[in-house]
């Protein structure tokens, strides 16, 4: 018992050094940072090169990585932060991810992808308490993260540059109009949480004994729950945060087993955030949130195709493919059509109604399994699991996401990563019935007058027609009644229901309907494959598909079919770039998202 | 001005007429692919991933592939024609193995195929490289199934049936309380079923059973499960990073004394580099290693060293062995792709370093000869005995 409550002390208190650094980013550019575990990495991976190659010692390696990643911050804030201060927090949010994309990409690069073993620059098992070996190390990691918790708390307080934090933290516009320097304020706050992110590195580099350029990844998304569960942009928040995060995965993991960890971490993030929807230590902002989408709509308006433009990219996507395509390209074909569909459902939810969804690989998910379960097990025929893997996508979809209805801004959004998250981690722990990380195989192909529907241009008919039919549903929504009610929420909520809109239920309605899409879309992908597994249904298919919404503007339908084009078929137009494949794919998402936040079907009404 | 009418019944005669010459595309018979050039260089595709988390085994398999491609080119190439690879990234994720493997068997050039890395990712191309009749050579396939999945699907990999038994008879010989810790992957899952399996057929005594994420970091609640069950063996179903931190955690929750046994996938240099101490004295079994006397294994070993300044592991072996085998069915065939699996069936004494010359059994795989068991002395492995 003791003992796992300290292994679990001592794992948390490395959650806490980067929850810190993600809280002080929040509090000052209300952004969720994606990068800042890449940053993390980046500081393991150079203080690895600082002390074994250069031969440095401790505390020369501790000055250069903290210059190293400090100035990796500024960049960052620099070239992905600042620039879209104009734009909705969702484009600030999505470049912080191509950002990180980067990083991970160009550290696998400049480093090698090997991964390797961290020189223990302090010892790790000099000490003992109840049969648990721990070391120096153990203890200044939990030094460091309550020390540096009470320095940067002093340093909020007490200091000019401290007070302009908090104060940009409070309340943008005023601090500027009292003349604050908000970029230099938020550069700051950058350089400090990068530096921090970097000591981390270090620290939790030797404390996981190995580590390679993504070891960011790992630790990050525990991160986040715990820099949420303690309350986004509170200091004292992010260590209770990460430490009762550490507590309860070590308890969680003695009882269910190591591979139930992640189901724990964001069953208990989710769990808190409907008790307690700031968090822990959070203070619930006086000020009205800005929604994720920003009031950017007013602004932006849909490129609208005539009839008959829509009648011959219809028909084009019929027969080009047939007549002039290899059978490779339609295969791609046929994953951009899924894309489309899944990024149609977020048309609807994020676009419509305003509700940014991080983990709509959520209902794919479900609706892939119930499709492939249904097929599979009871021989049921794949038109009727079709309609059925939409339902139960979207019963579920609602199911998971109505508690949240309570929480606001950010913790919306960070709720339906949890979700997505949550039930990726389901599909791998409930073995009775997911047949776990053995995925489900020989999913067999849906039939069609009698004939397999399984060549690449049968499966891309099939998955196109479907295509048009949700395209035409997301339009004809939009247009009725009911859109106009979602948009009026999405427009300004406390006014919505000032007119009596149930707000509430309207959301709901939009992630049933969503979810329904995403779950068709679901159904199609388990077909097409054959085979599906929990590790498809990852945080990055949620984030693709939400970057292809933005991308193809988030209010446009058709924008998501261009999108889905632009955003699937780039990663295969890079393949002969080979390494520095996904270094490209990165680097360019972030130049979209720069330079066209608006997407690519929006224009800016002048 | 178009009516509506007249635009929809216009595209869907021109949509008809698409689908109308396509037939022969949907009916999921492949039209035979072009045939292969008799001249120029002889491809072979590899799908693996050089991105992402298995990044590293891709830049193995890198290591190995360039061995042998210049061992083999530098003898004259195959038939008087030079080898070469075309790679592609999938990231060893099925979303993009499917893909490659559609490019792949479009491709007239390419005679066979490498990969992919993990079991799923190959598993899901798997029909359509059957469809196009292009063999799958996938070296690091130890699910059961894979080889299942068609007459073009082969592997030299060993299965999970032949090595979890003895993994499970290591174990045996190193202690009585066995605790087995496997990561929650499909191959993990299908190895820690078969071990379980021939366990409980031996009344081999397993005290503690626990799945750990494969890239998990922090492996100490577990650990302290097998601890306060007694447990005087450990068991690590994982590859050697995963094996790595494991053993060291172990030592930290006050397992030290307590021995390790790992199966083959944990075998690497890396292992031993990542672990530290900690690794001293565990006992692993492999099909392949270094110090090996054969005179094939010691030259391979030396041009690995030489070129590479390090051992060569697993991975990087069952790579050069790999290219070498398909390679040499080249040799044997007719220069098509049907005739590169002819030659793979037919093959009698077919070379290879990992086994010494072998043919492909019934299921496409190799009869794996009894396995050699190595141990953690001094920082370096050496024969179990030795």
């Amino acid at each position: 018992m003791l003992d796992t409550a300290l292994a679990g002390l001592v794992n948390g208190s490395s959650y806490a050094l980067l929850a810190l650094g993600l809280s002080l980013i929040f509090g000052v550019a209300n952004v969720i940072n994606f990068a800042h575990a890449s940053v993390f990495a980046v500081g393991a991976m150079s203080g690895w090169w600082f002390s074994v190659d250069l031969g440095w010692p401790l505390w020369t390696v501790l000055l250069g990585v903290m210059a190293v990643t400090g100035l990796l911050g500024l960049v960052i804030n620099l070239v992905a932060v600042t620039p879209l201060a104009k734009a909705p927090p969702i484009a600030a949010l999505l470049s912080t991810f191509a950002v990180s994309v980067v990083v991970d990409n160009g550290a696998q690069l400049v480093f090698g992808p090997e991964t390797r073993r961290f020189p223990a620059l302090l010892a790790t098992d000099n000490l003992g308490l109840g049969g648990l070996r721990f070391g120096t190390l153990d203890v200044t990691i939990l030094a460091v993260a309550i020390g540096l918790m009470l320095v940067l708390g002093w340093f909020l307080r007490a200091t000019r540059y401290g007070r302009a934090i908090r104060a940009v933290a409070q309340d943008r516009d005023a601090a500027a109009q009292m003349g604050i320097p908000l970029a230099r304020v938020q550069n700051l706050a950058f350089v400090v949480a990068s530096v921090l992110g970097g000591v981390a590195g270090v620290l939790g580099g030797m404390y996981l004994n190995n580590i390679s350029p993504t070891v960011g990844s790992t630790v990050g998304m525990s991160a986040f729950a715990a820099a949420t569960l303690g309350g986004l942009g509170s200091l004292p928040g992010a260590v209770a945060g990460g430490l009762l995060l550490g507590v309860v995965e070590a308890f969680g993991v003695s009882w269910w087993g190591g591979n139930a960890r992640t189901l724990i971490t964001f069953a208990v993030l989710l769990l808190v955030l409907w008790v307690r929807p700031s968090g822990l230590f959070g203070k619930r902002s006086p000020l009205a949130a800005e929604p994720m989408t920003g009031t950017f709509f007013g602004a932006a308006r849909t490129v609208r195709l005539r009839p008959w433009q829509v009648a011959v990219a219809a028909v084009a996507a019929y027969v080009v493919p047939a007549v002039a395509l290899d059978d490779y390209t339609v295969q791609i074909g046929v994953q951009v059509v899924v894309y489309a569909i899944l990024a149609l459902s977020l048309t609807l939810v994020s676009g419509q109604a305003g509700q940014i969804s991080l983990g709509q690989a959520a209902p794919l998910a479900i609706g892939a399994y119930t499709s492939a379960l249904l097929t599979t097990g009871t021989g049921l025929d794949f038109w009727l699991s079709l309609p059925i893997s939409g339902l139960v996508a979207a019963v579920l979809s609602v199911a998971l996401v109505s508690p949240s209805w309570r929480l606001r801004g950010h913790y919306v959004s960070i709720a339906t990563l949890a979700t997505g998250l949550l039930v990726a981690a389901a599909a791998v722990n409930f073995d009775w019935l997911t047949n776990g990380p053995s995925g489900v195989s020989a999913i067999p192909p849906p039939t069609l007058f009698g004939a397999p529907v399984s060549a690449p241009l049968a499966v891309y008919f099939l998955d196109l027609t479907i295509l048009l039919v949700v395209l035409l549903l997301v339009v004809r929504l939009r247009r009725s009644t009911l859109g106009r009610i979602w948009s009026a929420i999405r427009e300004d909520e406390v006014a919505a229901r000032s007119s009596g809109i149930a707000a509430a239920e309207y959301k709901s309605l939009a992630f049933g309907i969503g979810g329904f899409v995403a779950g068709i879309g679901g159904a199609l992908f388990a077909q097409q494959y054959g085979y599906i597994d929990p590790s498809v249904f990852g945080i990055s298919v949620s984030l693709l598909a939400l970057t292809i919404v933005v991308l193809g503007g988030l209010n446009s339908p058709l924008g998501a079919v261009v999108g889905a084009i632009v955003l699937v078929g780039l990663p295969e137009a890079l393949r002969m770039l080979e390494e520095t494949r996904m270094l490209t794919y990165g680097l360019l998402l972030l130049a979209v998202v720069l330079f066209r936040p608006q997407g690519l079907m929006g224009k800016v009404a002048r | 001005m178009i009516s509506r009418r007249g635009l929809f019944t216009a595209a869907a005669g021109v949509g008809a007429t698409a689908v109308l010459a396509s037939c022969g595309r949907l009916s999921g018979e492949q039209t035979a692919a072009a045939p292969a050039p008799a001249a120029g260089p002889i491809f072979f595709g590899v799908s693996a991933p050089l991105s992402g988390a298995s990044a590293e085994y891709g830049k193995i398999w890198r290591t190995g592939f360039d061995l042998a491609l210049d061992e083999i080119n530098g003898a004259g190439g195959v038939k008087g024609r030079k080898i070469e690879l075309l790679w592609e990234d999938t990231q060893s994720d099925q979303k993009q193995s499917v893909p490659v493997a559609q490019k792949f068997a479009g491709d007239s050039r390419i005679l066979a195929e490498l990969g992919d890395f993990a079991s799923p990712a190959s598993m899901a191309a798997s029909p359509v490289y059957e469809k196009a009749h292009l063999v799958q050579f996938g070296f690091t396939n130890s699910h059961p199934d894979f080889t299942k999945g068609g007459e073009y699907m082969w592997s030299t990999s060993t299965t999970q049936q032949d090595h979890a038994p003895e993994l499970a008879d290591l174990a045996k010989s190193l202690g009585t309380k066995q605790a087995v810790y496997y990561i929650n992957t499909d191959w993990g899952k299908t190895t820690w079923k078969l071990y379980e399996e021939h366990a409980k057929k031996s009344g081999y005594e397993i005290v503690h059973s626990e799945a750990v994420q494969a890239d998990g970091s922090d492996f100490r609640p577990s650990l302290i499960n097998g601890r306060d069950k007694g447990a005087d063996v450990l068991v690590f179903i994982a590859y050697y990073q995963a094996a790595a931190l494991l053993t060291q955690q172990a030592k930290n929750v006050g397992l030290a004394q307590a021995k390790i046994a790992l199966p083959s996938s944990a075998y690497s240099p890396q292992y031993v580099a990542l672990g530290g101490e900690a690794t001293e004295g565990a006992q692993l079994i492999v099909r392949f290693h270094p110090g090996d006397p054969r005179p094939q294994v010691r030259e391979f070993v030396d041009k690995y060293q030489k070129r590479y300044g390090k051992q060569p592991d697993d991975f990087g072996a069952g790579a050069y062995d790999a290219l070498k085998i398909l390679a040499w069915a080249v040799e044997h065939s007719d220069g098509t792709r049907e005739g590169v699996r002819k030659a793979l069936l037919e093959g009698k004494e077919i070379p290879s370093l990992l086994y010494g010359p072998f043919s492909f059994r019934e299921d496409r795989r190799v009869t794996t000869p009894k396995s050699t068991r190595l141990v953690v002395k001094g920082g370096a492995f050496t024969l179990v005995g030795a």
